[in-house]
């Protein structure tokens, strides 16, 4: 039952319309409208404040794909033991490439130094010319096998592709040597795949490179139709397989070690496939100078460069990030296995960029993403 | 409805007033349709840019529709379905919380709101950590005796997660006009027998059908241009083609961008063509406020709002919760960190609210008080710049002022940063500033015309009063929607600049849990204090 009731009539309200007579009380602005007023100008004048200071230089301004987690307390060290000051701008590394390019394009270049995740966007800025040559000594400090061979970037830090499993669901005997076992009818259903995750099409680029594009296209045709669980990206496939909802998964390494970091409980680890096997991939994750006139910016650059290659540098990756440092000499965390660099060497890293665009075709067509 | 159907009936013979008439009479040629267009014509400009980029690239539509139906189907079927459960959803709670006896009203009002501060990432994030096993919902099923889905993936999660965040679009346009409106037409039919279901339906729906079709219209385009709680749910559409392209085929990326364009474009055609007749009330709003006694149906009324608040705010916040504890417990992490980014959020959101609100202003008089069409193309133009994804509109900004030398000042400032958000949602404030112009009684407006000749200080002082309500729900909503942006924010942003929805993201994307969670909750907590001192309290949403 729904029944109508009077309620109280707002006051305010009749102060206005209580008969034209009351007209002339609404005429004067009331103190209250002046007061909004007040608040807009000064809150205006305040973003107009914070605009002017916008623009203030540091020696080395960085776009960079790695987020600040990940990479400031190094960039805090730089600057505290060089004098010189640093600016970060964070952001995922296609969309920071895709801003260098624009800026580049108009001439109005504000980046020194850029990080990328990943060596497509370092690519896609190579081929358009808009990195500087980085000078040899930089070069020397990392074996050539994770470096540009034109030498216009560096890895500074590696991600091994691995096979996380749940350690409940699956016994680490039956995991396979190759990732082109996972085709097999024994896997269906049971694999956890990010076909639009920009390191699983690093991966599937680099299968290109050692197997030719008609293995890898019948490889993928092979894994969709074995009734993969598809997921957005890494992270999502490693906590999926922490809590049973698929048995294994192909991610880069460190995701299981920060996930067991997270929750120790979680019942899942990283098998290795074999050395030589293209699902054992190591992507770096590299460093360019922003192609200009100015050799100061590029000296700066060089030295940010560099000092991300030294042993406090390498091993701040290797114990927070558990990532393998790339500098010659350098071993990872204790409980990540080591690797030979010259077992990766091969794979060339510049072709990962350039045939980024085919890479996304075969993956279309073997029925992702659809 | 004509110029002349809104000119006074006995407007008399003063020589000032038909000096100020005259001109209107005889061309379209008015201050406010001048600045109408003026504007319109700034929100446009990115669109324009895509446009002009897509045939620069030799981007050929026609292949890239061939690449796009399947998508393009899905964000059709996809956007069509939130905006239609977000209209039912949101007038019905609209309705029960102002116009009955619901027990509770004022609390309910500020609560339906919260889910909208929710990066709609970060709740399909929450929602699938809720629903895994050991999560707050999968354990709540479980003890209930439903067995919890095993997957939450597809175009139902997807729908789900989007309306449980994005139905305040509709509620708090619906609501501030439920609060404006007259009783009167109401009690005449309740008087004339009619149920007050047959009241609600024949009498109250039809006033607030311009309300509801543009709340509705506001969630078709942001589920649109929505990229991140898609692609996390496994649902793709237009804006995955948009991104998974973007380096590798920028040809087809700024082609797919020009399609979600031209389906917003249509989208909003369709929502002002059926709109109806903008007719401002003719009499004093908000006389004799009557509440329908709800009865025993208060019970099933408090289940639909109790829902709605576990699945948009206490489910997400309890799974943000969980994430934040783990790493608060062991020292992790901390408040301290937060602070600064807090603080930039704030700025930058109450910032673009004021300007979204003020901007928009000339063009929501212009298309209420004298209809024509170039107000509508002006409108139509800030309505479409909330269907532009975050990252093409970031990056038109970026090569608009890197290229203009006059503009070039404004790049990588946080001025430029607050214009993205102006004209990504200033379509918010547009619709609820709409609404609160047909608030404004004709007759009202007639007279004070004798009594004060300055139209500055008539809107001061007649119309603000009445528009406060609307234009404050507008303010809000532009609010809401500033704080959780991400994608513009990430690239417009000035280097050492973040805001709580760059720390999540950060946090996030390197599975650092716990700091987003925390992150989460502090970007919750701002936007509820933001919302309840600048907007809600002043507002009648609450006051009554």
């Amino acid at each position: 039952m729904v029944v109508l009731t009077p309620v109280a009539t707002d006051v305010r309200d009749a102060k206005h319309f209580s008969g034209s007579g009351a007209y002339t009380a609404a005429m004067i602005p009331s103190p209250r409208t002046l007061r909004h007023a007040a608040t807009a100008v000064a809150l205006a004048a305040l973003v107009s404040a914070a605009s002017a200071c916008g623009g203030d230089d540091a020696d080395v301004t960085i776009y960079s794909g790695r987020t600040d987690n990940l990479i400031q307390p190094i960039l805090d060290d730089f600057e505290a033991s060089t004098g010189l000051s640093v600016e970060v701008k964070y952001g995922s590394s296609a969309d920071l490439a895709l801003l260098i390019e624009e800026e580049a394009e108009a001439g109005e270049s504000k980046a020194d130094v850029f990080l990328s995740q990943s060596p497509g966007s370092l690519g896609f800025l190579e081929q358009n010319g808009r990195l500087a040559q980085l000078p040899d000594e930089t070069l020397a400090l990392v074996s050539p096998s994770v470096s540009d061979d034109g030498g216009q970037w560096v890895g500074f830090s590696g991600r091994q592709r691995v096979l996380v499993y749940n350690t409940d669901l699956v016994d680490p005997a039956d995991l396979p040597d190759s990732v082109f076992a996972l085709t097999g009818a024994e896997w269906s259903g049971r694999v956890g795949v990010a076909p639009s995750n920009g390191s699983f099409q690093d991966f599937v680029t680099a299968m290109r490179v050692t197997e030719g594009d008609d293995d890898t296209a019948d490889w993928l045709a092979g894994l969709n139709a074995n009734d993969p669980k598809i997921y957005a990206n890494n992270n999502a496939i490693v906590q999926a397989v922490g809590r049973g909802e698929v048995e294994v998964g192909l991610v880069n390494h460190y995701y299981n070690y920060r996930a067991i970091a997270e929750n120790p409980d979680q019942p899942s680890a990283n098998h290795n496939f074999a050395p030589d096997d293209p699902g054992s991939l190591l992507i770096v994750t590299g460093a360019a100078i922003i192609a200009t006139d100015d050799a100061d910016d590029i000296a700066a650059g060089a030295q940010l460069i560099d000092f991300l290659l030294s042993s406090s540098g390498q091993q701040y990756f290797a114990t927070e990030t558990f990532e393998y440092p790339l500098a010659a000499g350098e071993p990872p965390a204790s409980d990540v296995p080591a690797i030979d660099f010259t077992d990766v060497g091969g794979i060339a890293y510049e072709d990962l960029g350039g045939g980024l665009e085919q890479t996304r075709v075969l993956i279309t067509d073997a029925g992702f993403d659809g | 409805m004509t110029d002349a159907a809104l000119a006074p009936i006995s407007r008399p013979p003063a020589p000032a007033a038909r000096g100020h008439a005259t001109p209107a009479a005889t061309s379209w040629i008015t201050p406010t349709r001048v600045l109408g267009l003026v504007i319109g014509a700034l929100f446009a400009g990115p669109a324009g840019f895509v446009a002009w980029r897509t045939i620069r690239l030799g981007g050929d539509l026609g292949s890239a529709l061939a690449e796009v139906p399947a998508p393009l189907w899905r964000t059709v079927q996809l956007s069509s379905l939130v905006s239609i459960s977000t209209a039912v959803l949101g007038t019905g709670l609209a309705w029960l919380t102002t116009r009955t006896d619901l027990p509770g009203r004022r609390l309910w009002r500020v609560a339906l709101v919260l889910p909208l501060v929710l990066p709609s990432f970060v709740g399909a994030a929450a929602f699938i950590s809720g629903l895994a096993p050991g999560g707050v919902v999968h354990d709540s099923l479980d003890a209930l005796g439903i067995s919890p889905p095993d997957r939450f993936r597809g175009l139902g999660a997807a729908w789900l997660v989007l309306t449980a965040f994005t139905y305040p679009y509709v509620y708090l346009p619906v609501a501030a006009r439920l609060l404006g409106l007259r009783s009167h037409l109401e009690e005449s039919g309740r008087l004339l027998g009619l149920s007050s279901m047959s009241t609600f339906i024949k009498v109250t729906l039809p006033q607030l059908r311009s309300a509801i079709l543009g709340g509705g219209l506001l969630v078709f385009l942001y589920t649109l241009s929505e990229f991140g709680a898609v692609q996390l749910l496994g649902y793709d559409t237009l804006t995955r083609v948009i991104f998974s392209s973007r380096q590798t085929n920028r040809a087809l990326s700024f082609a797919a961008a020009t399609v979600v364009l031209i389906l917003a474009l249509c989208v909003v055609a369709l929502e002002r063509s059926q709109r109806g007749a903008a007719r401002p009330d003719d009499r004093a709003a908000s006389m004799n406020r009557r509440a329908a006694q709800l009865g025993w149906a208060k019970i099933p009324a408090l289940g639909v709002c109790g829902l709605t608040v576990v699945v948009g705010l206490i489910v997400p916040v309890t799974s943000l919760a969980t994430w934040a504890r783990r790493g608060l417990s062991d020292g992790r992490i901390g408040f301290g960190q937060l602070v600064e980014p807090a603080a930039s959020t704030a700025l930058v959101a109450v910032s673009a609210a004021i300007v979204a609100t003020t901007v928009v202003l000339p063009i929501a008089l212009a298309t209420t008080r004298r209809p024509h069409r170039s107000s509508d193309v002006a409108a139509v133009s800030v309505v479409v710049g909330f269907a532009i994804p975050g990252l093409v509109l970031a990056l038109a900004l970026a090569v608009l002022t890197l290229n203009t030398p006059a503009l070039e000042r404004l790049y990588q400032t946080t001025g430029l940063l607050i214009i993205a958000y102006v004209i990504h949602f200033g379509s918010q404030a547009l619709a609820s500033s709409e609404s609160a112009a047909r608030a404004v009684p004709n007759g009202l407006r007639e007279s004070s015309r004798l009594l004060e000749p300055s139209p500055i200080r008539r809107f001061f002082t007649v119309d603000f009063p009445l528009m406060r309500p609307g234009l404050l729900a507008g303010g809000g909503l532009v609010l809401l929607s500033t704080v959780k942006e991400l994608p513009a924010t990430l690239l417009l942003a000035p280097p050492d600049f973040s805001t709580l929805s760059t720390e999540i993201w950060a946090a996030y994307e390197e599975g650092f849990y716990a700091e987003a969670g925390l992150a989460s909750i502090v970007l919750i907590a701002v936007s509820a204090v933001l919302t309840w001192f600048l907007v809600l309290r002043r507002s009648d949403v609450v006051r009554r």
